[in-house]
């Protein structure tokens, strides 16, 4: 299953960097908080790893879990249950980070994004995309980008940047 | 080398040259200065100006040229470098690393600083004024007794011959011809010019890049021959540039026209062309060259040269030891070598992953106990460990260089203190990291101009202290068990406890009744917001500084000290690490997380006594008698609140940090391992306690622990518990 979507993921990207995609027809990865779909778009991840080898960083709120190697790089992970105040997300077979670059002063940060399962990379056409709802969605408001139409049900896209807001982040940490 | 290279160089250079004339300026002013320091003064200046010249930077030439004259003078004793002159020269220094600056900016020289160059430039004219120079043209020529010669006419013309064939590749080096004859200009006046174009191609197989013109110029200048060759200092390699001087014979006019590869008519009616030679002239001697041309006579053109006295065997033996002395430079040069930082970092971060890749590898021959890979594996260790020191020390600089910037601080500040204070310093030759060299410069004149204010007291308070009126500001720096120190003192009033503590209560910092050590006492002034200072004086006193000091330091991963005897002096000793990518570290673990201590601050490991281990841990007491020492201690686990029981047998790492001491208790001992250091990154850069992290040989992550910031960590927390109490 991962792999299949890391193969996509893949895909996805070349499709991008090959300047093919279309300006309403954007990709988005699917992926799994509980019993709830998200959305990230796909410009934005590096990519997907198995969950493993984490290392816990002592004195930290709950939504850094900690961080991990990433080829020689120190990467911190968000459990992004926590961060959406849902409690800690669970561990199981199926739990994955998935590698975002986020902006920050002009500097792209590495963040990795504990989620409970990836699905699938979809194509939402921008027509497809409802605003967000002024409530109701039971996450932050500024942490949704749009309410993308799949099968007859939304799924939540998310706004990276503001999720894993850098600024925003280590303000909590230093608390 | 593009042009922006080589601008870059330029750019470069005159920073160092600039530095040396400044140097060589405020040693004039320490003692009379010797001859050999005007020398160097004046040829730092002429530099400047022949490159900016290259550059066509005729604001900076223009500029240049009269502080150049003025030095002139200054060579040539007809003024005294006296320490107005110096102030001046000093201005004007810093004048041209302004114009310098706009010029590293790609900004347009602005209004305010074509002011700054007419004013600098009416002080300086006062000096060329009261003996007024004679202006290049009616200078007397003093060349013509050494070319006077025998054999053959000397030629009608007063001018100079240039013949010039660039390199075809000195566009692509990053030089336009042209700029060489425009600066030319500046050395007298260019008679007449004519452009060789028969080099050049087709216009199809013209490359555009390729230099293809010749010149031949008609000269007319007082400047001495190795003036006008040093124009074309730049170009000389591969290019060919013959320079006749004024009245030269007609035979070398021939020789010259002979060496050329074009057809000997075609130059001759060049020559004339110029107004060098008269049709005549030009006729009689490729005549007699032809008369007496045969191939034994072929000599050294050295020595056909002496042989028709055109120079004297003086000067030839002088031209010798020049091309010696050219050469010698070369070599010193060649021993150093300019590498981007860039690539250096790129050097250290490959090396930080080798010996994380190496340590791998000792890991799995420990476990697979292979007697040969273990062989193997500790050879290669101890290579990647030669590797990564002297990679680092790649990055070491003199810390000499920082230090003798101070020069100026001092003399300045001093100034406008109107105090008499002189500048020791010692152990420049201590090494350390580029980026803490570049970075400390900031806090250290804070530090230095801090002394100066506050510290040294005024002649009069020095006189009735009994000390000497002239103050005494000490920079020192030398290594101290894997850190490097830097001591600023002074023989000043040293800092006043009492007026601290009285200043730092009305300021809120702290409670009247408090009770401090005299050393944290001293460290409030490096408080946010708090100035001793009655006065607010324009240099400190403001209450910024002595905690940006403090930051800075820290964010080096330094620590700042201040020892103070009231009425002797204060010193503030600065702490830094030697380097700030890679450290030699020591594995503890506690719970499944690793941490490492860096090594330099561990001194020894001990099991923690039983007795000891039972201890209440709600009771804060938390201390153990080390061979009579009382050595408090901290529990990794429960400062950093992790889970699960401690093993039976605990261990206590027993590190110190400046004075103090401190016992880490952890639950295994894993040894000493090479660490690169990965930082915190962004989202985590606020953590305290861990200092960054690292990834060991398994490929796991391990946390730094800041030894510092815990040991304050643990004060503060001792404090609260005790002010809780009462």
């Amino acid at each position: 299953m991962v792999e299949t979507v890391k193969q996509a993921v893949a895909t996805g990207q070349s499709l991008v960097a090959g300047g093919r995609a279309l300006e309403d027809q954007q990709q988005y990865l699917t992926f799994m908080l509980g019993s709830e779909t998200f959305a990230i778009n796909i410009l934005s991840i590096k990519e997907i790893i198995e969950y493993g080898n984490l290392t816990i960083v002592p004195k930290m709120p709950s939504f850094i879990r900690g961080v991990i190697n990433l080829r020689g790089a120190v990467v911190p992970v968000i459990d992004l249950a926590a961060r959406f105040s849902r409690g800690e997300a669970a561990i199981s077979r199926k739990s994955c980070i998935v590698i975002i670059e986020v902006d920050h002063e002009e500097v792209q940060q590495v963040i990795g994004v504990l989620v409970d399962a990836v699905n699938e990379v979809l194509e939402i056409a921008s027509e497809q995309i409802e605003p967000v709802p002024s409530f109701g969605a039971k996450i932050r408001t500024d942490f949704i980008d749009g309410m993308g139409k799949v099968d007859q049900k939304f799924v939540i896209i998310l706004n990276v940047n503001q999720v894993l807001s850098v600024d925003e982040m280590a303000e909590l940490v230093q608390a | 080398m593009s042009l922006d290279d080589a601008m870059q160089t330029f750019i470069i250079e005159c920073r160092e040259l600039l530095e040396s004339m400044e140097a060589a300026l405020l040693s004039a002013e320490e003692a009379p200065a010797s001859e050999e320091a005007i020398n160097a003064i004046f040829r730092a200046a002429h530099t400047i100006k022949g490159s900016a010249g290259l550059f066509g930077l005729d604001h900076i030439v223009s500029f240049v040229h009269v502080a150049e004259s003025v030095l002139d003078k200054v060579r040539n004793n007809e003024i005294p470098l006296d320490p107005p002159l110096v102030a001046l020269m000093l201005q004007v220094c810093d004048h041209i690393g302004l114009l310098v600056s706009y010029l590293e900016q790609f900004k347009e020289p602005d209004n305010d600083l074509l002011e700054g160059s007419a004013i600098l430039q009416a002080g300086l004219s006062t000096y060329l004024s009261d003996t007024p120079q004679p202006s290049a043209s009616t200078l007397p020529v003093e060349h013509d007794a050494p070319y006077e010669s025998e054999g053959g006419t000397p030629v009608e013309t007063d001018n100079w011959h240039l013949s010039l064939r660039f390199n075809q590749d000195v566009l692509r080096n990053g030089m336009d011809p042209l700029s060489f004859i425009r600066y030319l200009g500046t050395l007298g006046k260019i008679v007449s010019i004519v452009t060789l174009t028969d080099t050049l191609p087709p216009l199809d197989a013209m490359d555009p890049e390729t230099c293809y013109l010749g010149f031949e110029i008609s000269f007319s200048s007082t400047a001495d021959k190795a003036d006008i060759e040093s124009v074309f200092d730049f170009v000389r390699e591969g290019s060919q540039i013959h320079i006749l001087p004024p009245r030269s014979k007609i035979s070398e006019y021939i020789q010259l026209i002979q060496s050329m590869p074009a057809d000997d008519m075609r130059l001759g009616e060049l020559l004339i062309k110029c107004g060098t030679l008269t049709r005549q002239e030009l006729e009689d001697g490729l005549a007699s060259q032809r008369t007496v041309e045969s191939p034994d006579q072929v000599k050294p053109i050295g020595e056909v040269l002496i042989e028709q006295n055109v120079v004297q065997p003086v000067v030839v033996a002088a031209a010798l030891d020049k091309q010696k002395a050219v050469k010698d430079v070369k070599t010193a040069e060649a021993s150093l070598i300019r590498v981007d930082a860039n690539k250096l970092d790129q050097l250290i971060n490959l090396v930080g992953e080798l010996i994380i890749a190496s340590s791998g590898a000792s890991l799995i021959a420990q476990k697979e106990a292979l007697p040969h890979l273990l062989e193997s594996t500790s050879t290669i260790s101890r290579l990647v460990e030669t590797i990564r020191d002297s990679a680092l020390s790649l990055r070491m600089v003199p810390i000499g260089g920082t230090f003798s910037k101070f020069k100026r601080v001092v003399r300045d500040v001093s100034a406008e203190l109107g105090k008499d204070i002189q500048l020791e310093i010692s152990g420049e030759e201590t090494e350390l990291d580029k980026t803490v060299v570049e970075k400390i410069g900031d806090p250290l004149t804070h530090l230095v101009r801090n002394s100066m204010d506050h510290g040294i007291e005024p002649a009069e308070v020095r006189l009735a202290r009994g000390k000497p009126v002239v103050g005494t500001l000490k920079l020192d720096a030398y290594h101290d068990s894997g850190n490097i120190i830097i001591e600023v003192s002074d023989d000043g009033g040293g800092l006043n406890k009492d007026k601290i503590f009285a200043k730092a209560v009305e300021r809120g910092l702290i409670k009247p009744d408090q009770i401090m050590s005299e050393n944290e006492i001293y460290n409030l002034i490096f408080e946010p917001g708090f100035s001793t200072a009655d006065a607010v004086s324009n240099l400190s006193g403001r209450g910024v500084g002595m905690d940006v000091v403090r930051r800075n330091i820290e964010a080096l991963r330094g620590t700042v000290e201040i020892r103070s005897v009231l009425g002797e002096g204060a010193t503030m000793r600065i702490r830094l690490p030697l380097t700030l990518a890679i450290i030699d570290g020591f594995l503890v673990e506690v719970g499944d997380s690793s941490y490492v201590v860096p090594l330099d601050m561990v001194i020894e490991c001990i099991e923690l006594p039983v007795t000891q281990a039972g201890h209440d841990a709600e009771n804060d007491a938390d201390f153990i008698n080390l061979r009579g020492e009382v050595l408090p201690y901290l529990r990794l686990r429960k400062h950093f609140e992790i889970n699960g029981e401690p093993p039976r047998r605990e261990n206590v790492v027993v590190v110190q940090f400046g004075d103090r001491k401190m016992g880490i208790v952890v639950d295994h001992l894993m040894g000493e391992l090479q660490t690169v250091i990965k930082p915190l990154g962004k989202v985590l850069n606020k953590i305290r306690g861990i200092g960054g992290f690292t990834i060991l040989g398994s490929g796991r992550v391990a946390l730094i622990v800041d030894v510092p910031s815990m040991m304050q960590e643990a004060e503060h927390a001792a404090h609260e518990h005790i002010t809780q109490k009462t």
